[in-house]
């Protein structure tokens, strides 16, 4: 490495400074804290220094790297290595990776924390292999996809304190309302492609919350709904204390009763339906419909001129991923037990579009690291509180530096003339 | 031979402009009609008008079926290739480019495999009926792959193979729909001579061993004259000429308009 190289990555990296002290300047180095009457602005620079100074750091290293036109940091040789592993060993990575999902909830060091942020993993697992059908296959940015976990969340917690009836019951049910959903929106957006097809369904997301806060004599508005019934094992309910004439799951085991039964159980119920799911899309991609959903993607006059009807393909990726939004709803909803507007924001289909955007679009197995990556280190940030959305920040990011088209961008065809060669 | 297409007064205007102006011609089964002129002349507006593109002005187009004639007026959209079987192509290529070559021929086949897999149902149920008609389609793929000498390239994206081999692909899987009517939209352009004396060949394969008409747009002289049966020749949206290649090649308004004369 020349000399001149070093001064002007130097240069570049000062530059970058130049740009972060403007940022973080205003942002991070003005606090507002209410004193007495009215706010005052205290100052910390020193925290403003230190993210700077890391800035700075960080673009030298970048540009010392890039000058050397081979790509060692750890970050990339991890990246490429890994999907490396995938893509060749592919088959194995998944049966180790559903192995390590099934016992868990067992391992010694797992806790009640570890259990609840597998499970929201798990969530958002099952949401991004939902939207991968839509956006990763059909090529729709949906960026609306929340309001078929809202409309799966509310048909699942509206029947079942109405009616009473069981979770299994509701939650196809809960599927069938999201996917007549999922066609509803699908139709004014049939003509609409690429950026306009992301503000329309955009602003469908927001309808559908709007809807809910609003109409207070079905949904409860802002108050969201309360007592939603948590799922049973099989008619075995999780409770201390029985009611009369029920048996719950820890006295029909004998065992001591815990807590932990339940979000056990919750585990495993949202891991099978991410697990039905991904097996569903797999199947389906390798159907006429899937490779139509591709081609759609690819070049929709040209699917027309060999009479792909658009219409109808579009409108199944539609109904298909919002069904298993819908399913992710339900879950959510009995999970909680508890749902309010709140929980269906924007934030919420802009981070799922990340996870499948991130992963590699129509990746399978890169939705799963993207979920891992992004959810995990947001909550290994926790005590950072609002700073968190930094790491989640920092996180995009560094995927979209090392691996832009997502972490594996690979596709395999869904059928082979020769077979597997390797 | 019988008449396979008849276009009786197609006008197609753009507001003001008249793309087409009162055309009228036909294309005979079993043969293949190009229509030629410069550029502007509406060739291409033509197709799109056949192909269910455009909704044109007026007139009429018929697709003759044994005794019986449709109007291609009637379908529009995709129905164009899936009920009336007219098949096109496009001067820029348009393939799937992420897709393997044998996905992009079974994505032309998707009507029939779509009914086989009982829109999904049976194929999601892996039934041995859905999986027998998949091999069909495979097979046909396979026998358009090996006469285009690309079969060993079936498992590769069809974006990374050679400009020429995705032009003969194009046609290929246009054909995979079995369409009664095959329209290419300047299969030469961007071809080597070697690459369009293969595309000659392929041509005239498909007149004499398939059941379907070829209505071709090209630029490449060498082309035209070699394989046409029938040339029509436009200009601003007219026809003024039409006949035999010898004939076009010798005809005074053509040479004027548009072939120029050797210096």
């Amino acid at each position: 490495m020349e000399k001149k190289d070093i001064i002007q990555s130097f240069k570049d990296s000062l530059f970058t400074g130049l740009i972060a002290l403007a940022l973080f300047g205003p942002i991070v180095g003005l606090r507002t804290a209410s004193k007495g009457e009215g706010l005052f602005i205290t100052p910390q620079w020193g925290v403003v220094f230190l993210l700077v100074g890391l800035c700075i750091i960080g673009r030298f290293l970048i540009n010392l790297n890039s000058a050397r036109k081979t790509e060692i940091t750890f970050f990339s040789k991890f990246t490429s290595k890994f999907s490396a592993i995938t893509e060749d060993k592919a088959k194995h990575f998944a049966i180790t990776a559903i192995l390590f999902a099934a016992v868990f909830p067992f391992l010694p060091f797992t806790d009640r924390y570890f259990m609840d942020v597998a499970i929201m993993i798990l969530t958002y697992i099952m949401l991004g292999w939902g939207l991968n059908i839509v956006v990763g296959l059909a090529g729709l940015l949906d960026l609306g996809y929340v309001a078929f976990y809202a409309v799966g969340a509310y048909s699942y917690a509206l029947i079942a304190t109405t009616f009473g009836w069981s979770f299994w019951i509701c939650l196809p049910l809960a599927g069938v309302f999201a996917a007549f959903f999922g066609i509803l929106l699908g139709f004014p957006v049939l003509r609409l492609r690429g950026d306009y097809l992301a503000i329309v369904t955009l602003g469908f997301g927001e309808i559908i919350r709007i809807i809910l806060i609003n109409w207070y004599e079905v949904t409860n508005g802002p108050d969201g709904i309360t007592g939603i019934p948590r799922p049973s094992f099989f008619g075995l309910p999780f409770k201390r204390s029985p009611d009369e004439g029920e048996t719950s799951f820890h006295l029909f085991f004998n065992l001591e009763y815990s807590t932990m039964h339940r979000i056990i159980f919750l585990y495993y119920l949202i891991l099978v339906l991410a697990l039905i799911t991904n097996y569903f899309t797999l199947k389906i991609r390798k159907l006429p419909v899937g490779r139509a959903w591709e081609a759609l993607r690819e070049d929709e006059i040209a699917c027309k001129s060999l009479g792909v009807n658009p219409t109808n393909t579009k409108l199944t990726a539609f109904a298909i991923g919002a069904m298993f939004g819908g399913f992710a709803g339900s879950f959510f909803a009995t999970r909680q037990a508890f749902i309010s507007p709140e929980s269906f924001t924007f934030i919420e289909s802009a981070i799922i579009v990340a996870i499948v955007v991130l992963g590699g679009m129509g990746s399978q197995t890169g939705v799963v690291l993207a979920s891992i990556f992004l959810i995990g280190i947001t909550e290994m940030f926790r005590d950072l509180e609002q700073y968190r959305m930094i790491a989640f920040g920092g996180a995009m990011v560094l995927i979209m530096v090392f691996k832009p088209k997502g972490i594996l961008a690979n596709r395999k065809p869904t059928i082979l003339m020769h077979g597997d060669k390797k | 031979m019988s008449n396979l297409l008849s276009v009786e007064n197609l006008t197609m205007k753009f507001g003001g402009l008249t793309a087409i102006d009162d055309l009228s011609f036909d294309a005979k089964n079993n043969q293949i009609t190009s229509i030629i002129g410069p550029n502007g002349a509406g060739k291409t507006t033509v197709f799109n008008c056949l192909t269910g593109f455009y909704k044109p002005t007026n007139g009429q187009m018929f697709l003759h079926k044994e005794d019986s004639k449709i109007s291609l007026r009637k379908y529009t959209d995709f129905k164009i290739a899936y009920v009336a079987k007219v098949a096109r192509t496009f001067q820029n290529i348009r393939l799937f480019p992420a897709m393997s070559v044998l996905e992009n021929l079974l994505v032309a086949q998707h009507n029939e495999l779509m009914i086989a897999s009982g829109y999904s149902l049976f194929g999601l149920l892996n039934l041995k009926t859905y999986r027998d008609k998949e091999q069909l389609a495979v097979d046909k793929a396979k026998y358009w792959l090996d006469i285009i000498g690309l079969t060993h390239r079936a498992d590769d994206n069809a974006g990374d193979l050679p400009y020429g081999d995705q032009r003969k692909l194009e046609i290929v899987r246009a054909m995979c729909i079995e369409p009664r009517l095959l329209c290419l939209d300047e299969p030469a352009a961007g071809l080597n001579p070697k690459e369009s004396a293969e595309l000659n060949k392929l041509l005239k394969f498909i007149k004499t061993e398939k059941q379907t008409g070829i209505l071709l747009i090209e630029h490449d002289m060498s082309v035209v004259m070699g394989i046409s049966d029938h040339v029509v020749v436009l200009n601003y949206g007219k026809k003024i000429f039409e006949g035999t290649a010898d004939q076009t090649k010798n005809s005074k308004e053509v040479i004027e308009a548009y072939l120029g004369v050797d210096e």
